[in-house]
C-alpha cells in the first residue's frame, strides 16, 4: 500500500530524510513516533508526492510519486495536516466538503448525495462556518471533508494536537472504525497513550533514520529505541517496567489489574 | 495572593456566561494547574486574573478579583503587569524582536528598569530557564520548546510574583513539555513565584501542580489538592477531562478490592501503589 525504498530526502527548510526503508501493507494502522524534528512532518509529505525524494522510491497504491501526479495519488490518499486551518478554505461546512469532492466525483448531484451523506454521519451542520468553530471542531470537518473521498490511504499528522479530551476521543474513534473497515493508517502522534490505545504496529524516527520498525507493545517496552529516540514510554508500560516479573509485557490499566489479581489470587492459593 | 470572589463575565455580543460565579483563593507560592474542556472559560479566567479582562476585552463583569492586593477592574492592565506576567497561548504573537536578548530588553526597558540592573537581570532570568546559551540566537531558528522558554524569560526579567501561562506545551513534544514544566517548577520553588496554568495534558499537571482547578461550561466545579480531586473520576469524566492511566489503574484495583489507598498522581505514586498491593499479596 505505501512502500519506502532507501528513501533520502534533504532541503534546508524541511528536516532530512536518512536511508528510510518500509512498507505499510493494507489494513495496517502504523503509527510514526519521534520527537520535534526527527522528520516525521517531513516523512508525511513524501508519502503523497508533496515532496519527492531525493533518492530511493516512495509507492503509494503501486504509483511512483516521483513520475505520477500528486493529484492522482490523492484520489487514493487522505492526509490530514496538524493545523486544520492548512486544509479548510470554505466558509461553510457543506461548501468545505462538497470542495473536497470536486475531483473525486464528477457528477455534481453524486457529490451533493456525498455531502449529505458524510455530513449525518459526522452529525455536522453543513450551514456552519468553520472558522467560528474551535480547533477541534474544524479538525473533524477537516477529517469528514477528506473521509468523504473515501480514501484507502489516510495520513495523519498530529490528529489530536490541541484537541481536548473529548474532542480528542471522538476524532480518534471516528479513525478507529476507519482501521476496522479496512482503511490503512500512517498516523504521526506525540501522545503515546493515543498510540498505545490505537495503533498495532511503530515506526520510529530519529534524525530522520528510522532506528525502529514493530509491534508497539514490543516498541512501547523498548528503553533503548524510546532512550534513542528522545521519547517517553506511556504511563502503565512505564509503571510495568518498574515493577517487572509478570508484568513486563502489560501495555494497559486493563491488564495490569488483572495481572495484579491473579498474582494476589496465587500467593493466598499458595499460603 | 490572588483572591477572585463570585466572578461572573460574559463577553459583549455573548449569549451566556464565559464564566459564571467563579470563587478561588491562590495563595502566595502556589502552583496551580487549570484544566476543562475547550470552551469552559480557561482562558477567559486567566483574563481576569491578568487583567485583560475587562480592559481590553470587553463585557458584562460581576464580582471581585483582587491580584496582590490589587483590584483589577480599579488597577488597570499596566499596573498589574508589574505583579502577574503572562505567556500567552500563541506564542508567536507574543515575540516582538528578531534576537533572544532583544526579546527579554524589550520588557525591562518599557518596565524602566535601571540601566545598571539590566544586565543582571538579563544574565539571571536566561539562566532561570536554561536558556543561556540561546542568548544571541535569532528567534526565528528556535525550536518551539526553546521559543516557550524565551517568553518565559522574559517574563521573568520583570519579576512578577505571579506568571499566568495559557497551554504552554501545546505544540510541544513530551520531552520539551516536561522541560517547560521543570523551568516552572525551579521557579516556583526556588524564586517562590506563584504559577497558574492552563494545560490539557492531566499526566504533567498531576506530576508538577501541587493543585488542580477543573473547569466546565464557565463554572469551576473542582479545585484542591491533585490527588483529592483525582479521586472523582466521573466528575471529571463529566467535564470533559480524563485522569492519568495511574489514576485509572487505581480506580481499577479499587473495585477488585486490592487497594484502598490514596490516587497516584504520577509514576512514582503509582510505583508505590503496586508495591503495596503486591506486597499485600505475599502476605
Amino acid at each position: 500500500m505505501l512502500r519506502f525504498e532507501n528513501v533520502f530526502f534533504y532541503r534546508e527548510s524541511a528536516n532530512t530524510i536518512s536511508e528510510v526503508s518500509f512498507d505499510l501493507r493494507e489494513g495496517e494502522f502504523a503509527a510514526l513516533i519521534g520527537e520535534n524534528g526527527a522528520g516525521k512532518s517531513t516523512l508525511c509529505r513524501l508519502c503523497n508526492g508533496l515532496l519527492k525524494p531525493a533518492s530511493g522510491r516512495v509507492t503509494v497504491c503501486g504509483h511512483d510519486t516521483a513520475t505520477v501526479s500528486t493529484s492522482r495519488i490523492a484520489r487514493d490518499t487522505g492526509f490530514l495536516f496538524q493545523n486544520p486551518d492548512m486544509q479548510l478554505c470554505q466558509n461553510t461546512v457543506y461548501g468545505e466538503i462538497m470542495f473536497g469532492l470536486e475531483y473525486a466525483l464528477s457528477d455534481p448531484e453524486e457529490r451533493k448525495r456525498r455531502t449529505g451523506e458524510i455530513l449525518e454521519l459526522f452529525s455536522l451542520d453543513g450551514g456552519r462556518d468553520p472558522f467560528s468553530m474551535s480547533r477541534g471542531e474544524r479538525q473533524h470537518v477537516a477529517l469528514a471533508s477528506i473521509l468523504a473521498c473515501k480514501p484507502r490511504l489516510l495520513i495523519l499528522d498530529e490528529p489530536t494536537t490541541g484537541l481536548d479530551y473529548r474532542e480528542c476521543v471522538t476524532i480518534m474513534g471516528i479513525i478507529s472504525r476507519l482501521h476496522s473497515d479496512g482503511t490503512t493508517i500512517l498516523m504521526v502522534s506525540h501522545d503515546m497513550e493515543v498510540v498505545a490505545d490505537f495503533a498495532v504496529r511503530a515506526l520510529v524516527l530519529s534524525k530522520g533514520r528510522l532506528i525502529a520498525d514493530g509491534p508497539v507493545r514490543q516498541i512501547m517496552k523498548d528503553k533503548k529505541v524510546l532512550d534513542e529516540a528522545s521519547l517517553l514510554p506511556p504511563q502503565i508500560p512505564a509503571l510495568a517496567m518498574l515493577i517487572g516479573g509478570d508484568f513486563s509485557d502489560v501495555l494497559t490499566a486493563d491488564e495490569m489489574a488483572e495481572t495484579a489479581e491473579r498474582a494476589v489470587r496465587q500467593k493466598g492459593a499458595r499460603k | 495572593m490572588i483572591r477572585i470572589k463570585g466572578l461572573s463575565f460574559r463577553y459583549s455580543g455573548g449569549v451566556k456566561n464565559a464564566l459564571s460565579d467563579i470563587s478561588l483563593d491562590i495563595g502566595k507560592g502556589d502552583f496551580l494547574g487549570i484544566i476543562g474542556a475547550s470552551g469552559a472559560g480557561k482562558s477567559t479566567l486567566t483574563y481576569a486574573i491578568n487583567g485583560v479582562v475587562p480592559h481590553y476585552i470587553r463585557g458584562d463583569f460581576y464580582g471581585e478579583v483582587v491580584v496582590s492586593g490589587l483590584d483589577t477592574v480599579k488597577a488597570g492592565p499596566e499596573t498589574l503587569a508589574r505583579h502577574v506576567g503572562s505567556v500567552l497561548q500563541d506564542i508567536d504573537g507574543q515575540m516582538v524582536s528578531s534576537v533572544v536578548e532583544d526579546e527579554l530588553l524589550f520588557g525591562l526597558e518599557n518596565f524602566g528598569v535601571p540601566h545598571g540592573e539590566i544586565e543582571s537581570r538579563i544574565e539571571e532570568s536566561l539562566a532561570a530557564a536554561g536558556i543561556s546559551e540561546l542568548r544571541s540566537r535569532d528567534i526565528g531558528t528556535l525550536s518551539g520548546g526553546q521559543k516557550q522558554k524565551v517568553a518565559i524569560a522574559a517574563i521573568m526579567a520583570l519579576r512578577p510574583e505571579i506568571i499566568v501561562l495559557d497551554e504552554p506545551t501545546g505544540e510541544l513534544d513530551p520531552q520539551s513539555s516536561r522541560r517547560v514544566f521543570e523551568t516552572l517548577r525551579s521557579l516556583n520553588e526556588e524564586n517562590g513565584v506563584t504559577i497558574v496554568v492552563v494545560e490539557q495534558k492531566i499526566m504533567l499537571l498531576c506530576e508538577f501542580a501541587g493543585r488542580l482547578a477543573v473547569m466546565s461550561g464557565g463554572k469551576l466545579i473542582s479545585e484542591g489538592r491533585v490527588k483529592d480531586v483525582l479521586m472523582d473520576a466521573d466528575k471529571l469524566e463529566g467535564a470533559g477531562v480524563n485522569i492519568p492511566r495511574v489514576a485509572t489503574l487505581a480506580r481499577l484495583l479499587r473495585k477488585k478490592g486490592l487497594y484502598s489507598g490514596d490516587t497516584p498522581a504520577d509514576l512514582r505514586q503509582a510505583e508505590a501503589m503496586m508495591r503495596e498491593v503486591l506486597s499485600d499479596a505475599a502476605v
